[in-house]
């Protein structure tokens, strides 16, 4: 598994159109994002997310997220866990707010804007949580372990600006197919020594599967394709 | 298009540098095709300045040199002007950028490209241009400047 | 004859995702309330059974913010008629005096040009409903 600084988190609100608690969530995710915590968070545009946003998609695979819901229809939480991976934390305006008298959809009464600091502040609580441990995406849960060693940021491949996530395109059956995180895992294997072959390529591809999707009949052809780039990989480095 | 990319991937962004094109500082990429050369804006730069509304580049005939503008660009964010990085004349411009600016943010590299220049320096132009890995270095440092500002 | 649904993508990334949400409001609450319906974009794409019976059988005027026009896509995806498609971005550059900016809360060029949007949809809806309103 790849241990990298988690140095974002994710914040998806449903906006939900229908109920004033749709909005409290676009305006307690807004709130986190531009004002409370602008470092820490990245917007997961749910929209976009649905139609297949890959820079979207690929960051709540990679990193932990927060699904803001307004109802227990949960679309955030659900939409999320389809295209990506389960949210590391999930709150829903009726469960935090005990009251029905947030206003309408299009304009927020007194309690209402009162509901969205009170969300604000939980997603902000939740931020410094997740912030504060590791994040475990195989498990989908957290676990209260240190900080990862100095150093592992300059084995990032990309960027060392920002978060990085390396997208790597790989030619597969005649089409080009993107994987996520590919030189991360590369490079963690090979420096734990499991070099190209029959015996590391399940275990290569049961980390592979964790960041990227692998449609069901493919998996030979995918197991194939990685194999084939995690060979170059270490030709190159030798 | 299918050409070798360099990408610099920043949370949920990944922009794409051509190996093949050279860059000047504000992000205008240039494709040298024989005499001429293709000019566009880069994927770092369009995706900074966000969906454009607006594209208008100067007519053809107008001569340039570096530094001059041969086009402008206006979103919600921003209205650029998008300076020269060659010396020459313009012989094309892309008109489809009138209805469907769009295309700067669809296909930067390819169907956004905003004009053809008949170039008449372009030994000492090259020298000051940046190749890929160079411009590839330039956005990273302003990637890394954005985000400590924030 | 079945209210024509108006889905809104509500971007958050974005000015042009709230302008797509104010309009689709200002439609469907002010303009038009008998004759149009907003139906939550995420909602019928996760399958929720009254959303996908709202829409089906129903045409259907799509506001996305921008160009990636996710509501047209994942309405045409999930059963829907999209008898019209608008992209705030295409409004904006009809009315260029009314430039938005804010997501959480919108400026006055933002509210004007869903205004704006908002008739734009509401002269569709009519030309879809058969009906006729004097301005």
């Amino acid at each position: 598994m790849p241990d990298l600084p988690k140095k974002k988190v994710g914040i998806v609100a449903c906006s939900g159109e229908e109920m004033a608690e749709g909005t409290v969530t676009r305006l307690a995710a807004l709130r986190v994002l531009e004002q409370l915590r602008p470092n820490e968070t990245v917007t997961i545009c749910l929209p976009l997310f649905l139609a297949g946003g890959e820079g979207d998609r690929a960051f709540a695979r990679f990193y932990p997220t927060i699904a803001i819901d307004g109802c227990d229809k949960r679309c955030a939480a659900r939409g999320t866990e389809m295209y990506s991976g389960k949210p590391a934390a999930s709150i829903v305006v009726t469960d935090a707010i005990q009251t029905n008298h947030l206003g309408t959809a299009r304009r927020l009464s007194e309690a209402g804007m009162q509901a969205v600091d009170v969300v604000a502040e939980q997603v902000t609580q939740q931020v410094d949580e997740l912030l504060g441990v590791k994040w475990d995406r195989k498990q989908g849960q957290s676990s209260k372990e240190a900080q990862p060693a100095e150093g592992l940021e300059a084995k990032i491949a990309t960027c060392s600006c920002g978060s990085g996530i390396p997208i790597q395109k790989v030619q597969l059956d005649g089409q080009e197919v993107s994987f996520i995180a590919l030189p991360l895992i590369f490079e963690q294997f090979r420096d734990a020594g499991k070099l190209p072959g029959d015996g590391t390529t399940a275990e290569l591809m049961e980390t592979v599967k964790v960041y990227n999707p692998i449609p069901d009949g493919q998996e030979a052809a995918y197991a194939q394709a990685v194999t084939r780039e995690y060979t170059a990989f270490c030709q190159e480095k030798n | 298009m299918s050409e070798e990319m360099l990408e610099l991937t920043v949370d949920k962004f990944t922009f794409r540098v051509p190996k093949s094109l050279y860059f000047n500082d504000a992000g205008i990429w240039v494709r040298p095709e024989g005499s001429v050369a293709r000019l566009g804006l880069s994927d770092f730069a369009q995706q900074r300045s966000g969906d454009m509304a607006f594209a208008e580049v100067k007519p053809v005939g107008t001569v340039l040199k570096p530094g001059d503008e041969f086009a402008s660009v206006e979103t919600i964010k921003v209205n650029i002007s998008l300076p020269s990085p060659v010396t020459g004349a313009l012989v094309e411009v892309n008109t489809e950028l009138q209805d469907a600016p769009e295309l700067i943010n669809q296909d930067p590299y390819g169907k956004g490209w905003f004009a053809v220049v008949e170039l008449t320096d372009w030994a000492n132009d090259k020298v000051r241009l940046l190749d890929a890995e160079a411009y590839y270095a330039l956005i990273q440092r302003q990637a890394e400047e954005e985000l400590e500002k924030q | 004859m079945n209210r024509v649904v108006i889905v809104p993508c509500s971007g958050i990334g974005k000015s042009y995702g709230t302008v797509a949400r104010e309009g689709a409001y200002v439609v469907t609450e002010d303009l038009r309330p008998d004759t149009t319906q907003l139906v939550p974009l995420s909602l019928l794409v996760l399958g929720d059974e009254q959303a996908r019976a709202d829409v089906s059988g129903a045409q259907a005027i799509t506001i996305d913010g921008c160009k990636l026009a996710c509501a047209t896509k994942m309405v045409a995806e999930s059963g829907g008629t999209v008898a019209h498609d608008l992209a705030v971005l295409d409004v904006y550059r009809r009315h260029r005096n009314l430039k938005p900016a804010g997501i959480a809360e919108l400026n006055k060029g933002g509210q004007r040009l869903a205004q704006a949007l908002a008739e734009e949809v509401a002269t569709l809806v009519d030309e879809m409903t058969g009906e006729v309103k004097n301005a």
